[in-house]
């Protein structure tokens, strides 16, 4: 596992509302898979304290992208990084989504932030559709981001500033009128009330899929038991044993 | 030359007097594909309780500004999981294994001396948690009452003649006054100090950050007043100490060496870093070099009086 010093080699806004992180690191890139993190240490201080988890956006060769949003005191700090700054890392983290679903067809849905890691896996697999929801326009990813994704891409944003207007679900829902169930794995990432929106619409319909979940984490080593999922087999880390879930795997 | 940081607490020798506290650490490898264990003087298991415990509900972390609050609850799988599987791992490890355990009733502390007696080759001591700020039942408001924690340290002497240390947190009262009390009991050493109770509010949500509205502070923050409490006890009693608040840095390690502490055991900052262990066993080295110290006991409790 890696835990060392990286530098920055860029680090800007790529939207109206999302940051890209791009920093070197071999060992990093060569094991990263998709939905899998890293625990990033922006100062070493003591405010802020902890790390900071980031799913891989994407790695190209030995970089690494991390696509991030200003939400807190540690990201403010992230974005006022340059180029030539030092971060320390620390991954690959995790368990990533699954890349093989046999012959079903994949269905990607993210939101707001919890669409980089589905890029990424997005990147590396064949995906059938990948719906994306914004809040608006602000949070629409450039095309040339969303290039190397193998798939068909349907956006929705809540104002209808940019594609369907309305949740994603929305667009979940019209797609599943013309596939059946069983042929489909949804894999999804975004805010809580989005995801358990898309796992009970996937659970209404008996279809399978994973989860990615966002919990406030300490270790990301399944020490310190801060990041607990409940799931049927009990209370389990987010950082070991997720976090990616099952849906089957959750209550 | 190395210095020789070997630290003796009755006839158990640690390698160093680097450990890692109880709950930062996990109960097994958690740490191993980023560290060698067997560069740790001594490693403390997370609590371990007779039946499985799920813990508090999420939230159970927050950030604060040089620590943290977390109110974990004391989630474990239980005494059976730990000696199916976590006693064969630590078979292996040669670092000496302190193994953390509280209980409910003093049945449960008794179940847990007298199992974990059976198990000399891999158990080298047992750390009583007599102070865990998170749970009602055992927990230190429970601990609370003196006789509650004598008749627990006493429950446990009889079941075992494991070396013994009670975990202690200025929440249970008068410390210098329990110390002695305790040692009276016959506990073999004290652990100083476990976290100070908090609470940390979200003003935006204007609600409380932890599910549990209070949980352990610990880190930097609590540092000063730990470091207090080892002086203090460390001045009034000859008894072995665990030195436990806020060791980031081998710096921080020193100061709790120089007021007398026998282990350093590094918690929080496991967080942080994987690698902060090593990273303080390193400095403590080159403090040693640096002013020609060839044995850590020559310079333990060496503290002086600030000149006139």
């Amino acid at each position: 596992m890696v835990n060392q010093f990286v530098t920055v080699l860029e680090n800007r806004k790529v939207n109206g509302q999302f940051y890209k992180l791009i920093f070197r690191c071999r060992a990093l890139a060569k094991h990263a898979k998709p939905g899998q993190f890293v625990n990033l240490l922006v100062n070493v201080s003591y405010d802020p304290f902890l790390r900071r988890p980031f799913s891989f956006y994407r790695t190209i060769g030995d970089r690494i992208e991390i696509l991030y949003e200003v939400l807190g005191r540690g990201t403010a700090l992230l974005a006022n990084k340059k180029k030539g700054e030092a971060l320390k890392v620390m991954g690959p983290l995790g368990r990533g989504f699954k890349r093989i679903v046999k012959n079903k067809k994949r269905i990607l849905v993210g939101g707001g932030i919890g669409v980089p890691p589905l890029v990424f896996l997005g990147e590396r697999t064949v995906v059938d559709y990948f719906l994306i929801g914004a809040k608006s326009y602000k949070e629409v990813l450039p095309a040339k981001e969303l290039s190397r994704v193998h798939g068909k891409i349907l956006y929705s944003t809540n104002d209808g500033s940019y594609g369907a207007k309305g949740y994603v679900t929305g667009l979940l829902e019209q797609l599943l009128r013309k596939e059946s169930p069983q042929s489909l794995f949804i894999q999804t990432c975004g805010p809580r009330p989005m995801v358990q929106a898309v796992m009970e619409i996937a659970r209404q319909r008996g279809i399978e899929g994973e989860v990615s979940l966002d919990e406030t984490m300490a270790c990301g080593v399944g020490a310190c038991l801060g990041c607990v999922v409940e799931t049927r087999e009990g209370w389990v880390p987010s950082c070991t044993h997720g976090p990616v879930f099952a849906f089957k795997e959750l209550r | 030359m190395t210095p020789d940081l070997t630290t003796k607490i009755k006839h158990l020798e640690f390698r160093n007097p680097v450990a890692v506290a109880s709950g930062t650490f996990g109960t097994k490898d958690e740490y191993a594909s980023y560290m060698d264990y067997e560069q740790l003087g001594a490693i403390i298991t997370k609590t371990i309780t007779v039946q499985p415990r799920q813990g508090n509900p999420m939230p159970r972390v927050c950030e604060t500004v040089g620590g943290m609050l977390n109110a974990i609850g004391l989630q474990n799988k239980g005494l059976e999981d730990f000696l199916e599987d976590k006693i064969p791992y630590f078979e292996k490890i040669r670092t000496p294994l302190i193994v953390n355990i509280a209980g409910e009733s003093l049945d449960d502390f008794r179940i847990l001396a007298e199992t974990l007696d059976g198990y000399k080759n891999v158990v080298k001591a047992i750390e009583i948690n007599l102070s865990c700020p998170n749970v009602e039942v055992g927990g230190a408001t429970f601990m609370r009452k003196k006789e509650r924690i004598l008749s627990v340290v006493k429950t446990v002497r009889q079941e075992t003649d494991l070396i013994t240390f009670a975990k202690l947190s200025p929440e249970l009262g008068d410390l210098n006054e329990i110390a002695g009390l305790l040692i009276r009991e016959g506990v073999d050493g004290l652990s100083l100090i476990n976290t100070l109770k908090g609470m940390a509010v979200d003003i935006e949500k204007r609600c409380f950050r932890l599910a549990n509205k209070t949980g352990g502070l610990s880190g930097p923050a609590i540092r000063p007043v730990a470091l207090r409490y080892v002086y203090e006890i460390k001045k009034a009693y000859k008894i072995p100490v665990i030195a436990s608040g806020g060791i980031m840095t081998a710096s921080d390690a020193l100061e709790y060496l120089l007021v007398g502490a026998d282990l350093v055991a590094v918690g929080t900052a496991n967080f942080i870093d994987p690698h902060a262990t090593g990273n303080i066993l390193c400095g403590i080295l080159d403090y040693c070099r640096r002013y020609r110290i060839a044995r850590l006991d020559d310079l333990r409790g060496t503290l002086i009086d600030i000149d006139q």
